[in-house]
Order: structure tokens, then sequence, then C-alpha cells
């Protein structure tokens, strides 16, 4: 079983078995595909290796181009990769791009790459919101779409409802859609031809100072940081002083090369191709997804490629150790983690509460997620986040200040108003649950843009919803709402005015700092609600009664009372009993050391953790 | 395993003998105690055991008084009185039992009639701890007691008639289906047979008995803490009002009538156990018999002291066990050995008292004991 995951290091390097150093560009095609989760982008990724002899069967593994054990579990593509694969002497390269909504950024990137798409729907589901969602990312990005329906040997499957549907969509003929079973294999070489008939060679100038987008940038321990490219002008030569434009850093490039699939060495990569190059540095933060790699000094290009964004997080979240000695590991997990992921932001926070830990900034639930799961199982810590919630943006005056902490969020009256974020969303469900779709929008302070009908039974809808409302947990709410039906996408659409308030949690009248959130003045209630009878089922009777409060400001909105323990005695204590009675005391007393203490109150850490959790979708989605 | 006790005694040193009698008719379903129903053939055979490792422990207590000697069980009134009445002459002629000791026997009500109680109170068993529990026939049910009201009145009386004038009587609330007016109820009709001692335990889950299983299970209900509380508070307001001198935790008695036993516990005083799983302890060294009678007496059969296992208690650990053994009994600690804004909030919240330098916990504090222990002995 391949085991590597660590990129080009390690890989045994073959003689190049083909021109890669060929300047015509007319026997190369850049593709990728765009598919919804589960439609099986990863299934007939394998086919390609299969068809191209790319990867012969005794080196085949089920999602081949899924390298981290995260990916594969989860069934998503949380790194682009890119392949090279060889028919009918075309150079195709495949371009995989990640699948979830928290990296649409990403995601333009690898289709910036590319000059055309497979559009790959299930032929028994149809389209979803995300393939929508990819779809309008890659017109955008001019692609050539080449429509194919997948699993169309499923008894469920209904290809001629889906292939209508789709032509429907794109506007073109139903006999332009290929039909293909990438589990079987059924169809593969056909739209193999398709894309080599299709999609358009790229273009460029090996004249023309060099211009690389990185479309995707990785941390290997061996090598530093690995990036992928796609050279648009110019050439990259294999060992060069390179220059990257946005963050203005240079360095000696050691290696250039391609995937076929395992990384094989090139001399260079020139106009139109695909490849990684092994960049010479060692924090991925100097090399960046969108950026424009180009050569040092004066043969370099004076403009970058357009399109180029710092990656900026949307939902923020604190991360504690639950054990509150862990904050120098977890400091050290954070600093090792940051080197492979650029997206990944953190600062120190105290908690009254939860002590000392890290404020972090994520792109979205899902990656806040995998983040966390990649430091409980990479580095082997148990943690606490409190409840992920969006940025602010706070005006004053003619200033603006930045908020992604509630306890950071002004008193009222101390400002003159807040922005929120918002998203532009697309909902695709069946028209049976619409009514419930557009409900639970309307519930979320969503403003309706347009709606369209996809068939008689399928309907998209547009809607401007708070990112907070997102994050809150309106994909469950969605899924449950359309029994399972419904999908999302989303991508970020700016700030809007909000009526926001800050909700504390008090115990016995201490404010507790982890519970403290920012949410919409219609939420701050059923939130205060929830949160004071969570807290109440898991504080733990003490001495006296504990008033268990949610406030906004002086005002109480909740309130719940863990009314005072009045027994904790052994009744017998006779000569046999002393012994394991002594036991007992010691046990309560180390149970007792590990409590938080808030005021006077003692909170045990597993009542954190329970109610923090939030049923956020990311969760949920992972297992879908 | 004799290290410990083979030190010198000094000439003054006052001890305390259990001495545990294993068998019973049933198995109650809340009880933990090391006691078997169904062994009774091995009573001859264990009885003969128990004289034999008094005499093997004997060496090692020459010289210590003997103030109390306690007969617990199990059931040890289910042996003739002729074999409790040996065994208490074979304690005596092996140590040096005071004669005016207390000697107490536990007695089931079933097991007892007025010639088998004039019997052991001639043999010198001069207090009886009767296992009464309630007198409520839906709490003895729930407990799976298998006797009746009536028969604690019968076999009282009975004592009485003996002439005991030490009896005490062993209640146990909080059991499922009991209410406070049941509760009442039943302390009512101990108070009516007026013994000079009453016990009253809060019903204890114990995980390794069958009640344990079942409440795991979620056969059957946990007992209400709340509940118990009022219960407690019911105990302490009847029995001081009916002369009881609340005492320790779970114990009352008409003054005088402390049982000098237990309070050996209590206060830290050496004492020897004897028999199954029985527990010994002495200036901080604590060991405890093998539990399984075969074992045991298999052990004892071949010479030798049946140890099962031993501790020193440390300084901290004795401290901790000195700390809540004297607020049980209700002599509390000194103020000088807590912090004083340690103990501050426990006074002014009415847990505490203190009394001219001592930390005594009041009726309210009592039933918090566990809390007052931890909090006036740190948390580190």
């Amino acid at each position: 079983m391949e085991k590597s995951t660590s990129g080009p290091v390690r890989a045994p390097r073959r003689p190049v078995p083909w021109d890669v150093v060929t300047t015509d560009t007319s026997h190369i095609r850049n593709f990728c595909i765009v598919a919804h989760i589960d439609h099986g982008k990863s299934t007939l990724a394998d086919r390609l290796l299969e068809v191209t002899h790319t990867v012969e069967g005794r080196a085949m593994r089920a999602q081949y181009l899924d390298k981290m054990d995260l990916e594969r579990e989860r069934g998503i593509t949380i790194k682009a990769q890119s392949v090279r694969l060889l028919n009918d002497g075309y150079e195709l390269n495949l371009i995989d791009t990640p699948g979830h909504v928290d990296f649409t950024y990403e995601v333009s990137r690898s289709l910036e790459a590319c000059e055309g798409a497979v559009l790959l729907v299930d032929a028994a589901q149809g389209l979803e919101a995300q393939t929508l969602a990819n779809y309008h990312l890659a017109r955008d990005a001019g692609l050539v779409i080449v429509p194919a329906l997948n699993k169309i040997d499923l008894p469920a499957a209904e290809p001629d409802q889906r292939s209508k549907e789709l032509a429907d969509l794109l506007d073109c003929d139903e006999a332009d859609i290929l039909r293909v079973s990438a589990k079987s294999g059924e169809g593969v070489p056909a739209l193999l031809q398709a894309v080599i008939a299709r999609v358009p060679p790229p273009v460029g100038d090996p004249e023309k100072p060099l211009q690389a987008l990185i479309f995707d940038s990785m941390f290997d321990p061996y090598r530093g940081v690995i990036t992928y490219v796609r050279i648009k002008e110019g050439r990259l030569p294999s060992r060069a002083r390179i220059r990257m434009f946005a963050t203005r850093v240079e360095s000696e490039a050691e290696e250039t090369g391609v995937n076929a699939p395992d990384p094989t060495p090139v001399d260079s990569l020139g106009p139109g191709e695909v490849g990684y190059l092994v960049t010479g540095l060692k924090d991925v933060h100097h090399a960046k997804v969108g950026d424009t790699i180009t050569l040092a000094g004066k043969h370099g290009a004076t403009e970058p490629l357009p399109g180029y964004r710092e990656p900026k997080p949307m939902v923020w979240s604190g991360l504690f150790p639950a054990e509150g000695g862990d904050y120098s590991d977890l400091r050290e997990a954070l600093d090792r983690l940051k080197l492979s992921d650029a997206a990944l932001h953190y600062e120190p926070e105290s908690s009254m509460a939860l002590g000392f830990g890290f404020r972090c900034g994520f792109l979205g639930l899902l990656h806040m997620d995998i983040v966390k799961e990649r430091l409980e199982r990479e580095f082997d810590l148990e943690l606490i986040a409190t409840a992920p919630n969006v940025e602010f943006q706070v005006f004053k005056g003619d200033e603006v200040t930045v908020v992604h902490n509630p306890a950071e969020m002004p008193e009222a009256g101390e400002y003159d108003r807040i922005e929120e974020p918002i998203v532009f969303a697309t909902v695709i469900t069946p028209a049976d649950h619409l009514g419930a779709v557009l409900e639970l929008c309307q519930s979320r302070r969503g403003e309706m843009v347009d709606m369209k009908y996809l068939t008689t039974e399928r309907v998209e809808v547009h809607y401007v919803l708070p990112l907070a409302e997102i994050v809150f947990d309106f994909f469950d709410a969605l899924k449950s709402g359309t029994k399972g039906y419904a999908s999302l996408d989303y991508e970020p659409w700016g700030y809007q005015d909000a009526k926001l308030v800050r909700v504390d949690v008090l115990l016995h009248g201490e404010p507790v700092d982890a519970f403290s959130t920012i949410v919409h003045r219609d939420r701050a209630y059923p939130y205060g609600k929830q949160m004071v009878e969570r807290l109440k089922e898991l504080i733990p009777r003490q001495l006296f009664d504990v008033a268990i409060q949610a406030a906004i400001g002086s005002k109480i909105i909740a309130r719940e009372t863990v009314k005072a323990k009045r027994k904790d005695v052994t009744a017998k204590c006779y000569g046999g009993d002393i012994s394991r009675k002594r036991k007992l005391l010691e046990q309560q007393k180390k149970g007792k050391a590990r409590m938080r203490r808030v005021g006077r109150v003692d909170v045990p850490q597993e009542a954190f953790i329970a109610a923090l959790r939030v049923d956020d979708g990311s969760s949920k989605e992972k297992k879908k | 395993m004799t290290e410990g006790a083979g030190g010198a005694s000094p000439e003054s040193e006052r001890a305390g003998i259990y001495v545990h009698i294993p068998f019973c008719l049933t198995r109650c379903g809340y009880c933990d105690f090391n006691a078997y129903a169904g062994l009774d053939h091995l009573a001859p055979r264990y009885l003969r055991a128990v004289v034999a490792e008094a005499g093997l422990a004997a060496p090692s207590w020459d010289g210590a008084r003997v103030e109390s000697v306690f007969l617990g069980g199990g059931t040890p009134t289910m042996q003739t009185p002729a074999d409790l009445a040996a065994l208490l002459e074979h304690l005596r002629a092996t140590f040096d039992v005071d004669d005016d000791a207390e000697i107490t026997t536990e007695a089931n009500p079933d097991t007892v009639d007025e010639p088998k109680l004039a019997a052991l109170l001639a043999a010198g068993y001069g207090r009886l701890s009767m296992g009464a529990q309630s007198f409520d026939p839906v709490v003895l049910a729930s407990l799976e007691r298998i006797h009746q009201p009536e028969s604690v009145r019968r076999a009282f009386d009975a004592a009485r008639r003996a002439g005991y004038e030490n009896v005490n009587l062993d209640l146990i609330y909080g059991a499922e289906g009991e209410t406070p007016e049941s509760w009442e109820h039943t302390l009512g009709e101990a108070i009516g047979l007026a013994p000079e001692h009453i016990s009253a335990y809060a019903l204890t889950v114990e995980p390794a008995t069958p009640l344990g299983r079942a409440v795991a299970a979620g056969e059957r209900p946990e007992p209400d803490g709340d509940l118990q509380a009022d219960m407690f508070a019911i105990a302490c307001e009847l029995l001081g009002g009916a002369g009881y001198r609340h005492y320790e935790v779970s114990n009352w008695a008409k003054p005088g009538f402390e049982c000098r036993h237990n309070l050996g516990y209590w206060e830290r005083r050496p004492y020897l156990g004897i028999g199954a799983g029985a527990h010994s302890y002495r200036e901080n060294h604590r060991w405890w018999n093998i539990r399984p009678p075969e074992e045991y007496m298999a052990q004892v059969e071949s010479g030798r002291l049946p140890v099962g296992g031993e501790e020193r208690l440390d300084p901290s650990d004795a401290y901790l066990e000195e700390v809540f053994l004297k607020l049980r009994i209700l002599e509390g600690i000194p103020a000088s050995w807590v912090d004083e804004d340690v103990a501050a909030p426990f006074i002014e919240s009415g847990l505490l008292e203190d009394e001219f330098g001592q930390l005594i916990p009041t009726e309210r504090g009592m039933l918090l004991l566990n809390e007052l222990v931890l909090a006036l002995t740190g948390t580190n």
C-alpha cells in the first residue's frame, strides 16, 4: 500500500517518459472535475488514472489523490492536487479541487489553472448547490464545461430526467451530456475523448517573463514548502531564483516536476503546463495560494496575475487545552500546523473560566473542525472550543474596529453601529420542501434574491443571509427541515448593518467569559435560554443555590437555579469503613481540584465542553 | 504480618475487639457486608477458627486493656447462646477484658426469644443491638427484610423481660416507597419502645449489591438525597425531643449510653478485628483479614494470622481521618487547625459552629460532612 503522503520528496526518481519541455501547447489539456460530495469525483479520478495507465492496477487504491487521512475519512478533498495523465499523445492535467464551501477561494484558484471542467452530476440525485456554485465559478473563470452524469448504472438513476435538468442549466444539447459509471468505468474513455475534443489547449508565450499561478501550497517536513503551479507565461526552470509577488519573498527554487502520479522531476515547466515547485521556502505563508511566482531580478515579470486574495478568516473560536498545563503544547502544535495551513490565524487569549488558550480564525466551520481534529489527533491534545462566531466591524466616528471575540465587544452606547458579514447562499431543494427552506431562510434574517425551478420538482433558491446565522445551526435546520434533501452553498457577500447584542452567562453573579457570545437581538433570548437550561443540567449542586443567568448588559433575559446540595455524607462509618471512606474523600478531592472555579462555583471541565457543544452542521456534514 | 502489632504496648493501652460472624438467614439487597446466607454448616468450624485467631493475635496485644467487645455480622444470634457464651469465655481467657467492658452483640429480631436473650445476658453480653430497620411493612419489604414490625416489638419486649437495660435499635430511612410520614411513624414506634440507643442510617446504595445493580440498571430509583435530608431533620427533631443526644452523624443515645466500642473507632483508639474480613487498627497502622470464610479458616487452621492486607497511614492520611472522624462525632476540630477565612463562609452559612475554639458541624453541616472535610483539609 502506498503510504507516502509527503509529496515529491521520497518518491523514486524515474526517467521522464515523455517530452515535457515541448513548447507546443496544442497537446496539453488542463481540466478539473466539479462535483458535489459523494457524486463520484474521486472515483472518476481513480478511473482516469487507470484508463490512461497512469497508475497500474497493482498500485491502485481508492481515492488515490486524497492523501490526507482526514480527506479519505470524510470523503472530501481539502488540498488541491494535480496529476498528469497521458492519452493518445495528449498531456492531460487533472487538477483536483477542494470540495467545500470553506475553500471557495482555493477552488477559484484551481479553476484558474484550467481551461475546462467536467461537471459531474449524480444521475440519481441530480444537481446540488455545491455543484452549482462551483459551476458558476468555473463559468465565470471562462472554463469550457464538459457535463457528465455519473452512476448511470444505479437502480435509482434517472439519466433522462437529470439530462434535461442539466441541459437546461447549461443551455446545451442533451446529446452533449456524457453518461458514465465511474465505478465500472463505463463511458470513461468517451469522457476522456470529449475532454480532449472540447477543452481548448492553454495559451502562453515561453519568451515572456515568468508568471506562475500558485493554486496550492503545502509544507513538507523534508523539503519545505512545495507549491502547485500553473505556468501562464514564460518558463520556470528547475533551479532558479524566484520571487513571490504578494509576499515579496525571494528564494532559490530546488526542483520542478510533475505528478505522474508519483512526483517526477522535470527540467522546467513551460507555458500552459501544470506541476510542482520545491520552493526552498520554509513557511507556507511565504507562498500563498493565488500568488504569482516570477523570476527574481530583471528577468522577472513586472505585474502579478490578477485575483490574489489574502486568506481571510470567517469564523472565530477560542481553543483552550482541557488541561491547563497543555498550553505550551497547544502553542507548539498551532505553530507547526500553521506551517502547512496558511489560512489558520491565532492569537493568545486568556479566559477567566478556561485559562490560557488561543483565539483562532478559520475559513469556515469545516476548516475549524479539521484544525481542531488535527490538533487533537496529530498532537494528542484535548481541547475545549468556544462557540464559533463571525467577525464584526464596529464603527465609532471615523474609526472601524474589527471584533472577533465577544469579550472585545464594546458596551451598547459605546459605538455608532455594527456591521456583520453576509453571504450569498444557494440552496437547492426538492419542491416539496421549498416551504420549509423559505421559512428557515426568512427566520434567519435572510433576504431572498431569486428562485428558479430547475425542473418541476427541484428548485434553486438564492438568499443573502448573515454568516452568523449559518454558523449557528443553519445546516442542521436545513437538513432536518428537508429530510436531508436540500443542499447549501454560499460565498462571502460583504457586510451589512446589524442589531447585535452580547449575551453573557453568569454563574452566581459572575460572568463566564467562555460563554459570552454576540448574537442578533432576536436570537439573544433563545441562546440565553438554551445556555442556562443546559448549564442547569451540567453544573453539580454546590453548598449554596447557584443562579444561572443569561444577560444583555445588566438585563437578565433567562434564569435557572441549581438548588444547593443538601446531603453528602456517609451514613455508616465503622471500623471496616474508615479506610475506604478516606480514599473516597481523596478521590473527591482530586475531582474538585480538576474543576474550574468561577467565582465561588466549581464547574467541571466536562460542563464547559458539553455546554459549548454546538451542532454546527459541519459535524453532520462529514458523516453525510 | 505481625510487625505492626508486635511492638511493646504501653501499659495503659485501651482497645476494643470486634468479632465478625458472617452467617445470615438471607442476604438483604442493600447489604455490602461480608455476610453469607446458606453457609451455616461452616459455623462450628468457623467459631473454632475465631478462637484460634484470637490465640494467634493475643501475644501482640499483651498488656492492652480491652474495654469493649462487639459481635457483629452477619447475624451472630443465629448461633446458640452456649456457643456465643463459649466464645466470650475464650476471649476473656485470652485477653485482658475489663470486668465492666461494654459487650455488645447484634441481634436479628427473628432469631431471638426471651430465654435465648436471658442466656446471652447471663453470658456477659450486656448490650444488644437490634436490626429493626423500619416499622413500615412497605419499607421492610423494599429493603428485603424478612421480619415484620411486630417481631421487632416482640423481640424488644423479650429483651426487656430478659433483663436488658442497654438496647440499640438500628433504623434505615430513605428506602424506595418511604415517605416522611412513614419515617415519622417508624421513629415514633422506636421512641415508644424507649431503647437506650438509636442508630438511624440513610439508605446508601452500594454498587456491589443487588440493589446497587438494580439502581445502575435503572430498575430501581436512586434514593432521593433531598428527601433523605428531610428525613434526617425529622430524626434530629423527634429523637432530640425524646431525650436522645445526637452524638454521631447516625447515632443517638440517652445520656451515658453512647456506644463505647464505636466511639473507639471514631476516636482512633486501637481495635483488633477477629473473623473473616475484620479490620484492625493500631497507631496509624491498619490491617484486615481475608474476606472469604473458607480461606480465612484455612489460613488460621494452618497456624498463621489470616491477614489479607494492610496500610500505613502517613501524616496526611492520618490527619484526614482525624478530621472527618472528629467532625462525625460532633467533637469537632480545633479552630486553630484551619485558616480563618476557610472556615468563615461555612460558619456564616450555618454549616459549622465555633464553640469555644472548636469547629463543630451543625445539623445541616453534618449532612454535608464530605464537603466540609474537603474544604477544611484543603483541596491540594
